[in-house]
């Protein structure tokens, strides 16, 4: 049993050296590489082989500038007349549009204008026609009232010139009939004033 | 006793006349009293106007007068208040006339009225009738004024 184990722990042993060893070449390798990597081996090419190839390097350039060139020629050109007629035709219907617009705005402000100027004649007229018939009512009823005033002042110079005049004759037993009869025909006044007034 | 003024006494003024009379009648029939007390001789009546003559006559209705019933009388005339109108005409009314107007009055309205006379001869004629609380105008003036409507279409078509 003993013997087992110690063959055993042999083996473990000699594979764990081994494990180090390929370890250690395996770092070894990975070292190497990385340098290998850092450090690219420069190429070495013949001077005809490098003439020829920038020769060829240059012919396929210059053909794919040009082709290039052509390309982004005839796209820009097409770009551009397509761009023209989008930038025109916008251009036109933007016009168009802001025209219209402008046109409508213009004709409602003379729409309005003409409504308000319409309604201010309207207002004018009216107070023109009211100021005239007031002005004229006023007129009347001061030309009315002057001539009644000037009838009533009449009326009371003419009274007391009468009444003055007949002053200084009176004939109170001519006037006695009269007297009699005024009182007579307003008695009913007269005694209902006496008779609740005291 | 319902004493009732004499028909001759119409007006405040009267009334006023009468009440001053009687208050003299009174200190003459005193004095004439105690001077018969004592034997002496009485002076002389007074003269008073008819108007207080027949108010007195109508106190004592033919009686003895007495000095208390003349203080009566007095007490009584100063204690009046009959309905007063005034009758304003263009000119002084002569007895007659105020007659006529007073018994119309007195006859119509009220027969207590006392009635006062004015004169205004802006009136020219007519008469305006004042009681307590109205003018009654009935003036030739008035009328004119009433119509001068009628006065003022007249001036315009001369």
């Amino acid at each position: 049993m003993n013997l087992v184990i110690y063959i055993l722990a042999g083996v473990i042993g000699i594979l764990a050296i081994l494990t180090l060893v390929q370890s250690w070449q395996l770092s070894r390798v990975k070292g190497r590489l990385a340098k290998l990597l850092l450090q690219p081996k420069p190429i070495s090419v013949s001077e005809p082989t490098a003439a020829e190839l920038e020769a060829r390097l240059k012919t396929a350039y210059e053909a794919k500038i040009v082709e290039a060139t052509a390309t982004f020629g005839e796209d820009l050109k097409g770009t551009s007349t397509r761009l023209s007629e989008q930038v025109s035709r916008l251009t036109t219907s933007v016009i168009e549009e802001e025209l219209d617009s402008y046109q409508k705005t213009l004709e409602e402000v003379r729409h309005t204008a003409v409504e308000a100027m319409d309604k201010i004649r309207t207002a004018v007229e009216q107070q023109r026609v009211e100021l005239r018939q007031g002005m004229e009512a006023d007129l009347a009823a001061e030309r009315a009232k002057l001539s009644a005033k000037f009838d009533t002042k009449m009326g009371d110079i003419v009274a007391s010139y009468i009444a003055e005049s007949l002053g200084g004759g009176v004939d109170l037993g001519a006037q006695m009939q009269f007297i009699m009869a005024s009182l007579e025909a307003h008695k009913d006044e007269i005694k209902k004033d006496l008779t609740s007034g005291v | 006793m319902a004493f009732k003024l004499p028909g001759s006494v119409y007006s405040p003024s009267l009334i006023e006349s009468v009440i001053y009379e009687t208050g003299q009648y009174l200190d003459w029939y005193r004095e004439a009293k105690v001077h018969k007390t004592v034997g002496a001789k009485a002076a002389e009546e007074p003269s008073f106007t008819g108007e207080t003559v027949q108010t007195i006559e109508a106190w004592f209705e033919g009686k003895k007068p007495s000095v208390e019933g003349i203080e009566g009388l007095v007490a009584h005339l100063r204690g009046l208040n009959l309905p007063v109108v005034h009758v304003t005409m263009a000119a002084l009314p002569n007895h007659s006339q105020r007659a006529s107007l007073v018994d119309w009055f007195r006859a119509q309205t009220n027969p207590d009225v006392l009635v006062a006379f004015v004169t205004d001869r802006n009136l020219g004629g007519g008469v305006m009738v004042r009681t307590p609380n109205h003018v009654f105008d009935y003036s030739w003036r008035q009328r004119l004024v009433d119509g001068r409507d009628k006065l003022a279409g007249i001036i315009k078509n001369v």
